[in-house]
């Protein structure tokens, strides 16, 4: 191999640290963003008549207003506030319907776990987003973010499981139960140092992936209920009037991109890969 | 070779069988009075299943016809779509993860990479649309007579954005499954090996790589069904496609059960069955490789 190769095959890892920092910052940033969003926007969400219609940005609408008057800049703000809330709610749900509950149902007795983790499999075999429409269908869309974090959980179960059945194999496992350490104890400490290491990874992983669902459900009428508008909706809202006026979709696209890209840098997602 | 054959196919069959499962769970929420109980429901469930062994998928509330004929008509439509967007795929994703697995400098492009596989596919579509009329002066494609293909420039109109965002998607699975592989294969021990009996490095990639690399591809047969039906749900929507996609989510919307579970039987049968032929290419291009 030459100097060069080797130079950049030691680089790797601190350049993949790097870039999953940057992703953090930015998620932190966004985060900071949503949290004075009501101090940052100059109008409460959905106030109508702020300015005149579809005004292209200027220095008095610094992202333009939209169909309705409405400042897209704040708009943009509170959209943004809605999607993350629901979308953290949906993370929270995949990590303990998919991820901490794969760990579990690895260790499951009676291999019961494989009847769960064949229902999961099934269950991955449907897009994410139609599922969790699905769910939505049965429910309401009040339960959005429930439903589409439901939705990603069979294959953050899947991946779980998978990880954690070949944890149970490993020989520190066989050594430990030679030992006598009892299945309980040794699941609680694998637990422990799995999530230690790899929690946020999987939490900004599974961001990601509800992020795209949740916002494409709303565009889709399945999401968010006005006048608590996430940014699929503001989008959706915007194709009456996009093609003309291009700000009134481009800058919640935008906003909405970068949440997701920073999810996915946290998440050290390789380019192309599923969240 | 065997073993393998039928241990695909039981893997086939459990999950053909969890999908029919799936499937009778959703449309047992049709049955009067199933959603008032647990034992009500589960009563449905059984009634549903025995409907489906005798292969009745019952009628669709909307249209008033059997929901297997009204699948009938807009499954094709996105079987083109999905079909001509994996053909895109191919054509975008295959060199790209090719070109980026081999040629180590060609990694710089990663953050744009990173950019477009962030970009949900509706905003995707819509930067199309947005592009479609403002660039290249088209009339609004969010609606098209959809069987308005009189001529070539009509056709390519029509099929032009849906099939582009669709075989976006698709690209992204694509390239990243030809980019894992094939970097796993330029790191194999056996090329330097190969190199020092005086094989080119073309001979090397044709003989040996090739086979690894589609190896790799047909491993993520799955993956790519699934990117590429999803894709498809939202493109049939944003471009107005009269397809199985939309069906669904207007089955959903109207609560019509009975077409909504048939959709989802059939995408979940396809993803089961790409799977299923991606691991018996991928063995058969394995044995080839092994006997070369």
């Amino acid at each position: 191999m030459s100097a060069i190769g080797i130079v950049s095959m030691r680089s790797l890892p601190r350049l993949r640290a790097a870039i999953r920092a940057f992703g953090f910052a930015g998620l932190a940033l966004i985060a900071v963003a949503v949290g004075l969003s009501d101090v940052i926007a100059r109008a409460p969400a959905d106030a109508t008549g702020i300015g005149p219609v579809l005004a292209p940005p200027s220095s008095q609408f610094l992202l333009g207003t939209d169909a309705l008057g409405r400042d897209v800049l704040s708009e943009t703000l509170h959209a943004l506030a809605v999607t993350l809330i629901h979308a953290g709610l949906a993370t929270a749900i995949t990590l303990a319907a998919g991820s901490l509950f794969g760990f579990i149902a690895a260790r499951l007795p009676w291999k019961s776990g494989v009847v769960v983790r064949w229902f999961a499999g099934i269950l991955g075999a449907v897009p994410a987003l139609l599922l969790a429409i699905l769910f939505v269908g049965i429910a309401t869309r009040d339960y959005a973010a429930i439903a589409a974090g439901l939705a990603a959980a069979p294959l953050a179960f899947s991946r779980t499981y998978d990880r954690a059945r070949a944890l149970s194999v490993s020989r520190h496992a066989e050594f430990a139960r030679a030992t006598g350490i009892q299945g309980a104890t040794l699941m609680r400490r694998d637990l422990a140092y799995e999530f230690r290491d790899t929690f946020l990874t999987i939490a900004a992983r599974a961001l990601a992936a509800v992020t795209i669902t949740l916002s494409t459900m709303s565009f889709l009428g399945f999401g968010a209920v006005p006048p608590h508008r996430d940014l699929g909706l503001m989008i959706a809202a915007a194709r009456a009037s996009y093609l003309e006026a291009w700000w009134v979709a481009a800058f919640p696209a935008l906003a909405l991109l970068l949440l997701i890209l920073f999810a996915r840098l946290a998440a050290a997602l390789d380019e192309g890969e599923r969240p | 070779m065997w073993r393998f054959l039928l241990l695909q196919a039981a893997r086939l069959a459990l999950g053909l069988v969890g999908a029919v499962l799936l499937a009778a769970c959703v449309a047992a929420l049709a049955a009067e009075g199933a959603q008032s109980g647990a034992g009500a429901y589960f009563s449905a469930l059984l009634a549903q299943l025995n409907a489906f062994a005798h292969l009745d998928f019952g009628t669709s509330i909307i249209s008033g016809i059997p929901a297997l004929g009204e699948l009938g008509l807009r499954l094709p439509v996105t079987l083109e779509l999905v079909g001509l967007g994996a053909i895109v795929a191919l054509v975008l994703g295959g060199p790209l993860g090719i070109l980026l697995g081999t040629e180590r400098p060609l990694r710089a492009a990663a953050p744009l990479l990173q950019i477009v596989a962030a970009t949900p596919v509706f905003v995707a579509s819509l930067a199309l649309l947005w592009l479609a009329a403002n660039v290249l002066h088209w009339p609004d494609m969010t609606f098209p007579v959809f069987a308005d293909r009189g001529d070539l420039d009509s056709t390519v109109r029509v099929l032009a954005l849906p099939v582009l965002t669709v075989g976006a998607a698709g690209a992204a699975a694509i390239q990243l499954a030809l980019r894992r592989a094939t970097a796993e294969a330029m790191d194999e021990p056996y090329r330097r090996g190969l190199r020092l009996m005086g094989l080119s490095t073309l001979e090397i990639n044709r003989v040996y790589l090739l086979p690894q690399v589609l190896t790799g591809l047909c491993r993520s047969f799955g993956d790519i069904a699934l990117a590429l039906f999803a894709a498809a749900a939202v493109a049939e929507w944003v471009f107005g496609w009269p397809g199985a996609a939309v069906l669904f989510l207007k089955s959903v919307a109207l609560h019509d059960w009975h077409v909504a579970a048939l959709v989802l039987f059939v995408f979940a049968a396809i993803k089961f069955l790409a799977d299923f032929a991606g691991e018996l290419g991928a063995e058969a291009l394995s044995a080839r490789s092994a006997a070369t």
